[in-house]
């Protein structure tokens, strides 16, 4: 009689976690897998959003939605009263913010929705777009859908090339920390099915104030990744070369105290990629090393001066001499100290290899 | 008086490890690093650390009293203040344990209602927790200890597995190093508390320890290794986030998952969370077991029967409870009990045990 009841109690609570929550099949709904916004007016905001339809045995079907709204999630509701599905935010890829947008209105108001949501990952790639998200997300990229295509254009810049690490977390650290200016990379359409990474954006308070070109990305790496890669050309009298670094590092050493002095040590290991002189000597080989470590020397104070200027700080200096000092006063810091501070590069350059010819 | 338990409900002294430390790492370690950052900045972790200390300090005491009155907390309480006056000191602790029930499986709920169900029922699966704790619970002190055993070695790999999160962490944020005054540190220990909470189980299950005195040392482990934790997870948060943002995250260790993608699952506080109910059933599970045995000794009523009559009192008051501004009020105001209990009473308890054991010692000779 005792067993028979625990049967049933058992069975009944099991039905009634059944009913609990709303299950979602993958089928029946449609996923976001990337949003852009663009400007409208002061108020109002354009979001297309990139819903790939999946056939069998073809490349994903891509569609857009496009709705005005004044803020994000509306758009996300908007959008809602357009797809045959309840659509569902959990696998989104990338967001994209036109370049008037993110300097008129500011990208902040829009992230907050995506930094609240718990389905969201922080691993989620932004860019700014030269031009208009919905025209960019018009075109038909690669064959795995479009936010798949942007979002592994960034991947490979970023693990390989000289784009600097981005993503929804780190921009959210960069905004959050004191002494530190956060930025974004930058995208434009080249052709009807084209796109390519045209250079970083530079944002303060949320908005864009400036931008760094695409030949400077390798210094700005260098200056903001513990650790990175990429290639820059090398021009001596004897020939031009390709130098690839393989493996570099930064280091921050604060040198001396009011007003402030910050010694940025940045060594990088490299190979020869390719030579357009006679003959690679040693004596050649050292010769560029000079060359790079002087490109890198100037190229680099060069980017942190116009910093300087546009009062911005993407190296985050500021928050390196923060923990370097107790009480440290960021008003103050803000205020007066960054202007008068004097920033010293000590680059190190080692070519270790130049290929398989001698 | 009480130390009557049969040899065969008594579990091995190493256990006491798990018992100690699984109800110390309940729900308050999703969420502790905000609230010490709050006052201490990132020099908290340092507050952690006395905060241990503080811990191990109060589980000698614990050992100290219970083996003068040779028992658990009642027997304490009849050497110390006589028994009439014993069992009213006694019977709070009843209500102490339903309050540390409710606040578990609130947060617990919270967590789930918020990053994975919005949907979800908090008294149905309320019920449905309940009703395995009780089935647990059921099972005997033995039992107990295992499902702290497992709650243990089964989610463990979480713990592991945050490394992933390192290489988009700067832990130069913690520089400079005692950039805060003593007396944040210490209020940052206070609030500390909360988390490291919950190893004053060991005065009430105490009797059904075999062989007391070598569970000491595994409860020091126990106490030693929750620190530890929280320490790892301190500083991994605040190399993770900046400070200005960890104050916006009400849970920064779930979010930390935030970053982590699996090739199967692109969310990962789905399993984590998930993972995290195993942690806190035996958080409820000693709770009501405490609250339980209590009831029996103080008012000879059937174990049985007021684990029940507790789970439905901790149904009813959790399923009461809906915004987070009342489970943080529910939170905080089970904190304060806890320190008050833990890093106050105790102590007290203390004193009044060595003066009490003192005067007996004396009449005793004369």
């Amino acid at each position: 009689m005792r067993s028979i009841l625990k049967l049933i109690t058992s069975v009944f609570l099991a039905l009634n976690l059944i009913g609990c929550v709303k299950k979602e099949v993958l089928d029946d709904i449609s996923l976001i897998e990337g949003i852009g916004f663009d400007y409208i007016d002061k108020k109002n905001i354009l979001g297309t959003a990139v819903i790939p339809v999946y056939l069998p045995d073809q490349p994903p079907k891509k569609t857009t939605f496009s709705t005005k709204a004044e803020i994000s999630k509306s758009i996300l509701q908007d959008i809602q009263r357009q797809t045959a599905d309840p659509i569902a935010t959990g696998s989104l890829e990338v967001l994209l913010f036109s370049k008037t947008l993110t300097e008129k209105l500011g990208i902040l108001p829009l992230v907050d929705a995506f930094q609240r949501d718990p389905s969201i990952g922080s691993d989620l790639y932004l860019a700014v777009v030269d031009g208009e998200t919905k025209e960019l997300l018009a075109g038909q990229y690669g064959i795995r859908g479009n936010a798949t295509y942007i979002s592994k254009l960034m991947e490979h810049n970023i693990k390989n090339e000289d784009l600097p690490q981005s993503n929804l977390e780190l921009f959210l650290g960069d905004f959050y920390q004191e002494g530190k200016t956060p930025f974004i990379p930058q995208l434009k359409q080249i052709g009807k099915n084209k796109m390519k990474i045209s250079g970083i954006a530079l944002l303060k308070h949320g908005k864009m104030v400036d931008q760094i070109a695409p030949d400077k990305m390798f210094f700005f790496k260098l200056l903001v990744d513990k650790y990175s890669e990429g290639m820059h050309r090398v021009k001596i009298e004897s020939g031009e070369a390709a130098v690839r670094s393989i493996h570099s590092s930064h280091n921050f050493e604060l040198t001396k105290r009011n007003p402030a002095e910050v010694t940025i040590h940045l060594k990088v290991n490299g190979n020869i990629d390719e030579f357009t002189g006679q003959e690679l000597t040693p004596k050649t080989i050292q010769e560029l090393q000079k060359q790079f470590e002087k490109d890198i020397q100037k190229e680099c104070l060069k980017l942190i001066q116009h910093f300087k200027d546009k009062q911005i700080d993407p190296v985050g200096i500021g928050h390196f001499v923060k923990t370097q000092t107790r009480n440290f006063d960021f008003k103050n810091w803000r205020e007066n100290q960054y202007k008068d501070l004097v920033v010293k590069i000590k680059s190190e350059v080692k070519i270790t290899e130049s290929g398989v010819i001698e | 008086m009480n130390s009557n338990v049969p040899n065969s409900k008594k579990i091995s002294p190493f256990l006491v490890f798990f018992l100690i430390h699984t109800m110390q790492s309940g729900v308050g370690i999703l969420g502790f690093q905000r609230i010490i950052a709050k006052t201490a900045g990132y020099d908290a972790w340092m507050s952690i650390i006395l905060t241990g200390l503080v811990v191990h300090i109060l589980l000698w005491m614990m050992f100290k009293m219970l083996k003068i009155a040779d028992g658990d907390i009642t027997s304490i309480h009849t050497f110390v203040l006589g028994k009439k006056i014993g069992k009213i000191f006694s019977s709070f602790f009843i209500l102490y344990f339903c309050l540390f029930t409710i606040t578990v499986l609130r947060s617990y709920i919270e967590v789930v209602q918020v990053w994975m169900f919005p949907e979800l029922r908090t008294f149905w699966f309320t019920l449905a927790l309940l009703i395995l704790a009780i089935y647990i619970v059921f099972g005997g002190f033995r039992t107990v200890a295992g499902i702290a055993f497992f709650s243990i070695i089964l989610p463990f790999y979480i713990d592991v597995l945050f490394v992933v999160i390192i290489p988009y962490s700067d832990f130069t944020n913690l520089l400079p190093i005692f950039d805060h005054s003593v007396k944040e540190l210490l209020l940052a220990s206070r609030d500390m508390s909360f988390t490291l909470l919950g190893f004053e189980t060991l005065l009430f299950f105490y009797p059904f320890i075999q062989n007391p005195e070598r569970s000491k040392k595994w409860a020091h482990f126990g106490a030693l290794f929750s620190t530890m934790l929280c320490i790892y997870l301190a500083i991994l948060a605040f190399g993770f986030f900046p400070e200005a943002q960890l104050q916006k995250n009400t849970w920064p260790t779930l979010a930390m998952w935030k970053i982590i993608k699996l090739p199967f699952v692109e969310r990962f506080e789905y399993i984590g969370v998930s993972n995290w109910g195993l942690v806190i059933l035996p958080n409820i599970c000693i709770c009501l077991w405490c609250a339980s045995r209590l009831a029996k000794q103080l008012f000879s009523i059937r174990q049985k029967t007021s684990v029940t009559a507790i789970a439905i009192l901790c149904l009813i008051a959790t399923s009461l409870i809906s915004t987070r501004g009342q489970i943080d009020l529910l939170t905080t105001y089970t904190g304060k009990v806890g320190f008050y209990f833990n890093f106050i009473y105790v102590p007290l308890l203390f004193a009044g045990t060595l003066i009490a054991k003192k005067v007996r010692n004396r009449e005793k000779h004369t």
